[in-house]
C-alpha cells in the first residue's frame, strides 16, 4: 500500500476514535446531576451521600426548562439551574442527618414533587432535640373544618383597631396569639362594649402587633415563589394551577370511594374569611407543615423553617385584615 | 452570456484534481459529523445547546441553503461525509484505486428505483416529524447515524453511491435546486467523448473511480445528478471535463418533463409554506399538532400536509394550465411548467431559513464551547447570551428574497411555456399568489 | 429542430428603451417601497394585555394596537418559566407561574412584530410565537405590491416568440 493511503487510514481511524471516544471518555467522567420536570423523572440521582466537615461539590444540568436548587432548613440562597448549562454548587455541611433539597423555580404542576435528599453522614457536635410543633401539642385536627360562624362586613382595618386596644383583655402572649385564631379573639371580646366591626378592628390589631415588618416582607416573597402558582397571586385560590388541581381531583373522584375531601382539590381562598378568620397560626403552621394528604398541597416540612412558616402565616393574615403601611 | 471555465485556472484544476484537499476536507467533515452523532446521542437533551442540534439544524442547514446551494449547487454532496466509509469499503481505499479491488456485490440499483420517488418519501418522512427531529438531540443524532449506516450498508450491496444518487432526503432537493446554480461541471467537446474508448469517466481506471452519481458525464446537460466528486476530472484521459462559472439557473431553460423532479418541486414548496405556517405563526394549536408525533392531532396534520403537497398544489396547477393553448399533452406540460417552481421553492426556503437562522445563530457560539451541555468552555463563549441577529433587515431581506423568486420563476414559466408552446400567465399567476401566501406567512 | 432564438444585440433606441422601462420599474419598485402614505391620526390610548404563555404558546397569541398606544404586558406564566421578548423594539420580560411580570413600553413603531419566549421552556421552545401588531402591516402590502410590480415587469418585458 502506498504510504499516503496508510497515513490516510490512519488519520481516518484516529479521526473516528477520538469523535467518538473523546465525547464518551468526558461524559463518562462528568457526574452530572440531571433536573427535568417531575413528570419527567425529577432529581437524577435524588439521594446523595454526603459528610459532616466535608465541602460536597455538585454539578445541576436541567434537561428540559428552568429549574433551582436550595436545600431544606439551611440558610443558602437557591440557585438557579439552566437548561443545557451545568451549574457548580458547593455545600458544607455542620450537622448529620437527611437534608431534603428542591426544586426553586416553579417548573410544572407537581414542581414540589421536586425533591431529593442528602444523607449526610457523621458525628454531631451539637445535636438539637426536636420540638414538636404546636398543633400537634395543642391536639389540633387539621382536617376538620374551621369555619368562623360569624365574620365581619369587609377587612377590619388594624389602624382603626388600635385606638381601641388599649384596655381590651387580650393576652399579648405569642404564645395565645399562635394558639387562637381571629374568631376566637373575636369572641373573647363580646363582654366588651364594642360593636361587631370595633371587635374586628381590634382583632386585626391584635394580629398586626404580632407582625413584624420584615416578617411580612419575608412572608410576602416566600408566597410569591412557592404558593402562588396554585393560591393565586391575590390569595383567592385561583393560581395557574388551580383549574389542573381540580381536573386532577375530578378525574381521580372514579378510582376514589371515600375520602373526597383528601382528593386533589382548588387550593383554599385566603380571601375567604369564614375559612381563615376560623384559623389559627397553629392550625396554619399545621397545614403548612404536613401538607394536605392528597389534596395537592405539598408538606412543607423539611423545606421551611419555623420561622419562615410563621412568616409565611402573617403574610397569609393579610389577606384577611387592612395593615398599616 | 458567456461560461467561463474555472479549470482553465491552474490552482483550481490542481486543488479539484488532487485527493489530498479533498480527503482532508473529508476528514473534518466526518469526524464533526459523527461528534454530532455522539453530541445528540449522549449530550443534553436540550436542542439549543447541543452541537448536534445547532450545527446541523441552524449552522449546516444556514450554509446548505443560504450560500452552497444557489451558489454551488451540489456543492455541500462534494463534501458531504455520509457516503465515505461505506465508498472507502466499496473501493478497498480512501485516495487512489488500489490494485485489487475487494469484491464487493456491486448490483445495479433495480430499475424502479432509478428515479428521485424515494429521495422525496425520505424527505416528506423527515418533514412529517420535524417538530422532535429539529429539537430533539438523541433523534437527531439517530437520524445522523442512520443515514451514516445505511450509506455503507447500500455501498456494500449496490455500485456507487446508492444512497446519495437515490435515498438521502437531503439530496433529492439539492439535486433539483442545483439547476439554479452559476456552477457546473460539463464536458468542453462532446466529439472527443464520441470517440474516447473504454470511457473511464463512467467505468473507472487506476487514475479514479467510474461515476460515483451513476452518471456518464459526457452526457451531463443539467446539474441534477452530478455530486461534483471529481472523480471524472481525474479519470478523464483527455482533459475534456471542466467546472465552468455560467449564468444562474441556465439548467431551466431545459425544463425537465420528469414527474419525480415536477413533484418534489411542489413537496419543498408546499412544506416551506406549512413551516412558515406552523413553525413561524403565531398558531398554537398547529405546534402542539406538529409536535406531538402519535396523537390524533398530528395524524391530521400529517393528512392536510401531504394534501396540500399531493393534491391542493398540484391540483391548483393543473387547473390554472389546464385549458391554455398547448402543445405538448397535459403531463408533460405539468413537469414542464413546474419547472418555474424550482427557483421559487429556492427563494421560499431562504426567505424561510433566514428568520429561525438569524434568530437562532447565536446558539453556535455557546454550542462551540461547549458542545454537550457537560459546563465546559472551550473558547469562552458558553455563556453567550441568546440574542436575535440583523433583526431590522430580516423584514426586508424576505421580501427581496421572496420578489427575486417571484421574478426568477416567472423568467423561467416564460421559458418553458415557450418550450411547451403554451401561455405563462396561469403559472406566474400561480407564483403570485404563492409568493403573497408566503409573504403574508412570514411578514 | 426548434428556431434559435434572436440573439442579435438590440439596436441603440430598443437599448434606450429597454433601460428606460427599466429606470421606471425600478423607480416604481422604490416608491411602492418607501414611499410614505399618509397615516390615519388615531389618539394614542393606553392598552394593557394579560398574556398567557404556556408550553408551547402564547394566549393571546396576536395583539393590535395603534400606533403611539402605551402598552402594558402582564405575562401570566401557566405552567413553567417563559419569557416574553418582541422583536423590533428589543425589549423583554419573564415571567414564573405565580409570579407574573409586565412590560411597558410605546408601541411607536408601525408595523408587525413577533415576539417569542427567550428563556428556554421545553422543545417546542424556538417556536413559541406571538405577533403584535402596531398600526397597519404597511411593509407587508408593500412587499406584495412590489411582487405585483415585479410579475407585472416580467409580463411586459417577455421577450416575443422567435
Amino acid at each position: 500500500m502506498k504510504r499516503a493511503e496508510l497515513i490516510s487510514r490512519i488519520l481516518i481511524v484516529v479521526g473516528i476514535l477520538l469523535a467518538v471516544g473523546a465525547p464518551l471518555f468526558f461524559w463518562a467522567r462528568t457526574p452530572l446531576i440531571h433536573a427535568r420536570m417531575a413528570e419527567d423523572g425529577g432529581w437524577n440521582p435524588d439521594v446523595i451521600q454526603a459528610e459532616v466537615g466535608k465541602p460536597l461539590h455538585l454539578k445541576f444540568t436541567s434537561d428540559d426548562v428552568v429549574h433551582g436548587f436550595a436545600v431544606g432548613q439551611m440558610d443558602m440562597q437557591s440557585v438557579d439551574i439552566l437548561p443545557g448549562k451545568v451549574t457548580d454548587i458547593t455545600l458544607n455541611f455542620d450537622e448529620p442527618g437527611i437534608y431534603t433539597f428542591f426544586c426553586t423555580r416553579w417548573c410544572g404542576l407537581n414542581h414540589w414533587r421536586m425533591r431529593g435528599t442528602i444523607e449526610v453522614s457523621g458525628s454531631s457536635s451539637d445535636p438539637e432535640p426536636a420540638t414538636v410543633p404546636l398543633y400537634v401539642s395543642l391536639k389540633l385536627d387539621l382536617d376538620a373544618p374551621h369555619d368562623a360562624p360569624v365574620v365581619p362586613n369587609g377587612k377590619p382595618l388594624a389602624i382603626s383597631g388600635q385606638s381601641l386596644e388599649t384596655n381590651l383583655p387580650i393576652d399579648q402572649s405569642a404564645e395565645y396569639y399562635r394558639s387562637h385564631s381571629p374568631y376566637e379573639v373575636f369572641e373573647s371580646l363580646q363582654n366588651t362594649p364594642l360593636t361587631d366591626g370595633q371587635r374586628w378592628n381590634a382583632v386585626a390589631y391584635f394580629w398586626q402587633s404580632n407582625t413584624t415588618s420584615e416578617s411580612l416582607a419575608n412572608g410576602r416573597q416566600l408566597y410569591a415563589q412557592n404558593c402562588a402558582a396554585c393560591h393565586g397571586e391575590n390569595g383567592a385560590g385561583n393560581g395557574v394551577f388551580a383549574d389542573d388541581l381540580v381536573q386532577a381531583g375530578e378525574a381521580s373522584m372514579q378510582s376514589m370511594s371515600g375520602a373526597m375531601n383528601m382528593m386533589m382539590q382548588a387550593p383554599v381562598d385566603f380571601t375567604d374569611p369564614r375559612r381563615m378568620l376560623g384559623a389559627s397560626p397553629a392550625l396554619l403552621q399545621g397545614k403548612i407543615l404536613r401538607g394536605g394528604m392528597g389534596t395537592g398541597m405539598p408538606m412543607w416540612g423539611s423545606i421551611f423553617t419555623e420561622q419562615q412558616i410563621w412568616d409565611l402565616t402573617a403574610y397569609i393574615y393579610s389577606f384577611q385584615f387592612e395593615y398599616e403601611k | 452570456m458567456a461560461k467561463i471555465e474555472l479549470t482553465r485556472i491552474p490552482f483550481i484544476k490542481n486543488a479539484l484534481k488532487s485527493r489530498y484537499p479533498q480527503l482532508a476536507v473529508f476528514i473534518v467533515m466526518l469526524i464533526g459529523y459523527i461528534f454530532a452523532i455522539l453530541a445528540g446521542l449522549i449530550g443534553t437533551p436540550v436542542g439549543s445547546h447541543n452541537f448536534s442540534i445547532v450545527f446541523v439544524w441552524i449552522a449546516w442547514w444556514a450554509i446548505l441553503i443560504l450560500v452552497a446551494v444557489p451558489f454551488f449547487g451540489r456543492g455541500w454532496c462534494a463534501v458531504c461525509p455520509i457516503p465515505l466509509p461505506g465508498e472507502w469499503l466499496q473501493h478497498g481505499a480512501v485516495l487512489s484505486p488500489p490494485d485489487k479491488r475487494p469484491k464487493w456485490l456491486n448490483l445495479r440499483v433495480p430499475k424502479m428505483f432509478r428515479n428521485i420517488w424515494l429521495q422525496n418519501i425520505s424527505y416528506l418522512l423527515l418533514a412529517l416529524f420535524s417538530s422532535v427531529l429539529l429539537t430533539t438531540p438523541n433523534i437527531t443524532g439517530i437520524v445522523l447515524a442512520a443515514m451514516l449506516f445505511a450509506a455503507i450498508g447500500l455501498s456494500t450491496v449496490f455500485e456507487r453511491r446508492a444512497f446519495c444518487r437515490y435515498l438521502c432526503p437531503v439530496g433529492g432537493f439539492i439535486g433539483l435546486y442545483s439547476q439554479t446554480a452559476p456552477i457546473e461541471l460539463r464536458i468542453k467537446d462532446k466529439q472527443v467523448c464520441v470517440t474516447c474508448e473504454g470511457k473511464p469517466c463512467y467505468n473507472g481506471s487506476s487514475a479514479g473511480y467510474g461515476c460515483p452519481w451513476d452518471v456518464f458525464p459526457g452526457g451531463l446537460t443539467k446539474n441534477t445528478y452530478c455530486g461534483l466528486c471529481m472523480e471524472c476530472i481525474r479519470t478523464c484521459p483527455h482533459d475534456n471535463i471542466a467546472v465552468n462559472l455560467r449564468p444562474f439557473s441556465a439548467d431551466l431553460a431545459k425544463p425537465s418533463t420528469r414527474m419525480d423532479e415536477a413533484f418534489k418541486a411542489f413537496i419543498m414548496l408546499g412544506s416551506a409554506i406549512v413551516y412558515a405556517g406552523v413553525l413561524l405563526g403565531p398558531w398554537g394549536m398547529f405546534k402542539d399538532a406538529a409536535y406531538n408525533v402519535g396523537s390524533s392531532a398530528w395524524f391530521i396534520y400529517a393528512i392536510v400536509f401531504l394534501a396540500i403537497i399531493f393534491v391542493v398544489l398540484p391540483g391548483l396547477f393543473t387547473l390554472g394550465i389546464l385549458n391554455t393553448k398547448n402543445t405538448l399533452p397535459l403531463k408533460q406540460r405539468f413537469a414542464s411548467l413546474s419547472t418555474a417552481l424550482i427557483p421559487l421553492g429556492l427563494m421560499f426556503w431562504v426567505a424561510f431559513s433566514l428568520s429561525f437562522v438569524l434568530t437562532n445563530a447565536s446558539y453556535i457560539l455557546a454550542a462551540l464551547s461547549d458542545p454537550l451541555g457537560l459546563g465546559w468552555n472551550l473558547f469562552g463563549t458558553a455563556n453567550a447570551a441568546w440574542l436575535p441577529m440583523l433583526t431590522s433587515i430580516l423584514a426586508p431581506a424576505q421580501t427581496l428574497a421572496l420578489v427575486v423568486g417571484l421574478v426568477w420563476s416567472a423568467r423561467t414559466a416564460q421559458k418553458s411555456a415557450n418550450e411547451a408552446g403554451t401561455s405563462s400567465m396561469p403559472v406566474v399567476i400561480y407564483c403570485f399568489v404563492a409568493t403573497s401566501l408566503m409573504l403574508w406567512l412570514l411578514l | 429542430m426548434r428556431p434559435t432564438p434572436n440573439t442579435d444585440r438590440p439596436t441603440s433606441p430598443n437599448l434606450m428603451r429597454f433601460h428606460f422601462s427599466l429606470l421606471l420599474l425600478v423607480m416604481a419598485g422604490l416608491a411602492v417601497a418607501f414611499v410614505p402614505l399618509p397615516v390615519p391620526a388615531i389618539t394614542p390610548q393606553e392598552r394593557t394585555f394579560e398574556i398567557d404563555a404556556h408550553q408551547f404558546a402564547y394566549s393571546p397569541s396576536e395583539l393590535k394596537v395603534n400606533t403611539g398606544d402605551t402598552i402594558t404586558i402582564q405575562l401570566v406564566s401557566a405552567d413553567v418559566v417563559h419569557g416574553l421578548y418582541v422583536y423590533g423594539y428589543d425589549i423583554s420580560v419573564e415571567a414564573d407561574p405565580g409570579q407574573s411580570a409586565t412590560l411597558t413600553f410605546v408601541a411607536d413603531k408601525p408595523g408587525s412584530f413577533r415576539f417569542r419566549c427567550n428563556i428556554t421552556c421545553g422543545a417546542m421552545h424556538p417556536f413559541m410565537i406571538g405577533k403584535l401588531n402596531v398600526g397597519s402591516n404597511s411593509w407587508l402590502y408593500r412587499s406584495i405590491g412590489l411582487a405585483a410590480l415585479a410579475v407585472f415587469g416580467v409580463t411586459v418585458s417577455k421577450k416575443p416568440k422567435a
